[in-house]
């Protein structure tokens, strides 16, 4: 089995979910770019799912503290891929002077999780196509492909329903909930990279080393962590993830810091 | 890159599943230092030792009470042979529809099994539902190796009794492996403590194992339709085979005989595409088309309003109420309008009953659809040969058409 036809699989898997959330939403769906590698993976998968197009928003839950290159890549590529662009802040929050010097639950919980909810209810969205993927983190790897959270964004994930061979699946919201839709959770990390390849995308600056070190995962600027690389090119980081044993996000504060502040974060409704 | 293998891992509870995949991982050098760190910190303060278990029981209540709640796919990084990815499943008869759910994606199983126990009736049913949805090849993992003194006689006598079983259930294991999940014996590496076994370590075993394949004719389930600049397009997903540009195609069930004029895959036109691409189809008449109708060449599938199948139930049936059909991307109304039998044990034919269609039931059912819809006999990897039925929109009940 070639690297093709490998993310081919992948791809159209990927392609199958999206067009069925659209199928199913179509002026309710929307989805969640962050600039990352992943979501801009996803936001391509979009655009060959729909023919060069991307029919619906995306939305980008800006907390202000994001890397100066995330927005700079923003700008662009929403212009260059005819993006519908909807700005997501939480500002009252932001006024009141929430930041991760205050407590990192309550930052993410405010910034994300709360921005999230305010733009899902002003634009009456059902359901947001997410870019998780299962192995970047144990409890991301028991979702599910359609995943429902209730009118207060909080996930039962004691309770999921029953999804078979990524085709048959429930997609039904109640009142003042929506759903999570994950075209990516197959994917591996690994895989983003040789997709990214792939299709020739554009990733933020931030990914590729300078001076000894990159970051592997990006998000907010205080709460990000660059880890030792040399990797300055797409084809050296596909190398250095192939060898490595150091987690993808471990960079990354929220998922660590306190055991099951991930699982917490989560079942309130954090992507 | 690397051909890969999906394997569902099953068995009773404290058969040591998880802990085979954990220690699985680890032994291939697979997990990354900061999940062993955290593992190590949560074992420290739960008070137990280190435990493989918890790098897949990721859940607060899964740790605390030692027990797996929902299936979880991990994947294994291997240097050479094939990259595995392993789906995890809780044992406990109440989370069999979590079972269900992680088994869909497996192409092979490995049934852990205590060699001190016989069959019990948990990994009777596991087995039952992966035979159901046609995951048949199985390698049998005999656990617990090490609290028998690692001795051969012990695991002789287990293995007879493990064989007379499957002989039951017409299933041909691939191997029985004889492995200690927790110290890692015959997983990665052969055993030295068990010299007397000859046999392949579970690594080997997998390596040897297929994916399975869709195979066949040419199937493309429409699953919606697009304008694009102002042309009609039918998009879907190639389930089998291939096609090219000027084939003849039946669309069912309104049989249907046209002629491919356009291959759309995001921005270009193509003169081929084969499974598994999701594409764009011009036809030479358009007219009709809508979701759920299915594309297809040379052989047909059958078009149908009478369907025998055997469902497996995840929740009571309401034998006289009205059920969706969901095949692909089909749906249509349906009622059950006969049970020919229920599984009440793991014999080969189903026992003539009339009674009512109870959770984790297995029943030979026949089916009557208002509208004809398009299906085929079920082998292995067919879209057009499984489905489900929905009740109130959720999934009641699994099939298979037999």
């Amino acid at each position: 089995m070639n690297n093709n036809s490998y993310l081919a699989e992948l791809e159209s898997r990927s392609i199958y979910i999206i067009r069925e959330a659209y199928h199913k939403y179509r002026d309710n769906l929307a989805i969640l770019w962050s600039m990352g590698k992943d979501s801009t993976s996803l936001v391509q998968l979009v655009r060959k799912a729909f023919f060069g197009d991307v029919p619906i928003p995306v939305i980008h839950i800006d907390t202000t503290f994001k890397f100066r290159q995330i927005y700079e890549f923003r700008y662009k590529y929403a212009k260059k891929w005819k993006l519908r662009l909807i700005i997501a802040k939480n500002d009252i929050a932001l006024k009141k002077g929430i930041s991760p010097e205050k407590g990192r639950f309550n930052c993410c919980a405010a910034l994300k999780t709360e921005a999230l909810k305010q733009v899902v209810n002003k634009h009456k969205f059902k359901a947001l196509l997410v870019a998780i993927r299962r192995d970047e983190h144990a409890i991301r790897a028991k979702e599910r492909y359609f995943s429902l959270r209730d009118n207060e964004f909080r996930w039962n994930y004691q309770k999921q329903p029953l999804e078979l061979w990524a085709e048959y699946y429930k997609a039904e919201e109640k009142a003042g909930a929506h759903l999570r839709i994950h075209p990516l959770l197959h994917w591996q990390e690994i895989d983003v990279w040789r997709y990214i390849k792939q299709e020739r995308l554009p990733v933020v600056s931030l990914y590729f080393a300078q001076k000894g070190r990159r970051y592997r995962s990006i998000g907010c600027e205080c709460c990000c962590q660059p880890v030792e690389s040399t990797a300055n090119s797409i084809t050296k980081i596909i190398k250095e993830i192939r060898d490595t044993s150091i987690a993808e996000r471990s960079g990354r504060s929220q998922d660590k810091e306190k055991e099951y502040m991930m699982q917490k974060l989560r079942s309130l409704g954090y992507m | 890159m690397q051909d890969y293998l999906n394997i569902v891992v099953t068995g009773e509870i404290d058969s040591g599943k998880t802990t085979l995949i954990g220690r699985f991982l680890y032994d291939m050098g697979s997990l990354s230092q900061g999940v062993i760190e955290e593992i190590e910190d949560v074992c420290r303060r739960l008070g137990n030792g280190f435990e493989f278990a918890y790098i897949l029981d990721s859940l607060e209540e899964e740790r605390r009470n030692q027990l797996t709640i929902d299936t979880t796919q991990v994947f294994c990084k291997t240097k050479k042979g094939k990259r595995f990815i392993f789906i995890d499943v809780p044992g406990h008869q109440e989370l069999l529809m979590n079972m269900l759910c992680g088994s869909s994606y497996a192409d092979i199983a490995i049934l852990t099994i205590d060699v001190r126990k016989s069959i019990e009736k948990q990994t009777k049913r596991h087995m039952f539902i992966l035979k159901f949805l046609g995951v048949e090849q199985v390698i049998i993992a005999v656990n617990k190796m090490d609290l028998v003194g690692f001795d051969e006689t012990v695991y002789e006598r287990a293995k007879e009794r493990i064989a007379a079983f499957f002989k039951k259930i017409q299933i041909k294991p691939k191997y029985f492996i004889p492995i200690s999940a927790n110290q890692g014996e015959n997983l990665v590496k052969r055993s030295k403590k068990m010299d007397w076994y000859k046999g392949l370590s579970l690594a080997e075993g997998l390596n040897s194992c297929r994916r399975l394949q869709a195979s066949g004719s040419f199937r493309l389930p429409i699953q919606d339709i697009y304008y694009l600049h102002k042309e009609k397009v039918a998009i879907g997903r190639i389930i089998s085979g291939r096609i090219k540009k000027g084939d003849k195609v039946t669309v069912l069930p309104i049989n249907r005989e046209c002629r491919i004029d356009t291959i759309k895959i995001f921005n270009k036109n193509y003169s081929a595409a084969k499974c598994p691409q999701g594409i764009g189809l011009v036809l030479d008449d358009m007219s009709d088309l809508k979701r759920g109708q299915v594309i297809c060449k040379p052989q047909l599938p059958e078009v149908t309003r009478e369907i025998s199948a055997r469902i497996f139930c995840t929740h009571s049936l309401n034998r006289k109420g009205p059920l969706r059909f969901n095949c692909a991307t089909q749906d249509v109304a349906v009622r059950i309008k006969q049970v020919n039998g229920v599984w009440d044990t793991l014999g080969a034919q189903p026992r003539p009953k009339e009674e009512a269609l109870k959770k984790n039931n297995l029943s030979e059912v026949i089916i009557v659809s208002r509208k004809p819809v398009t299906v085929e006999k079920f082998s292995g990897s067919s879209g057009l040969g499984r489905f489900v039925l929905k009740n109130n929109k959720e999934i009641c009940a699994v099939g298979i058409i037999p």
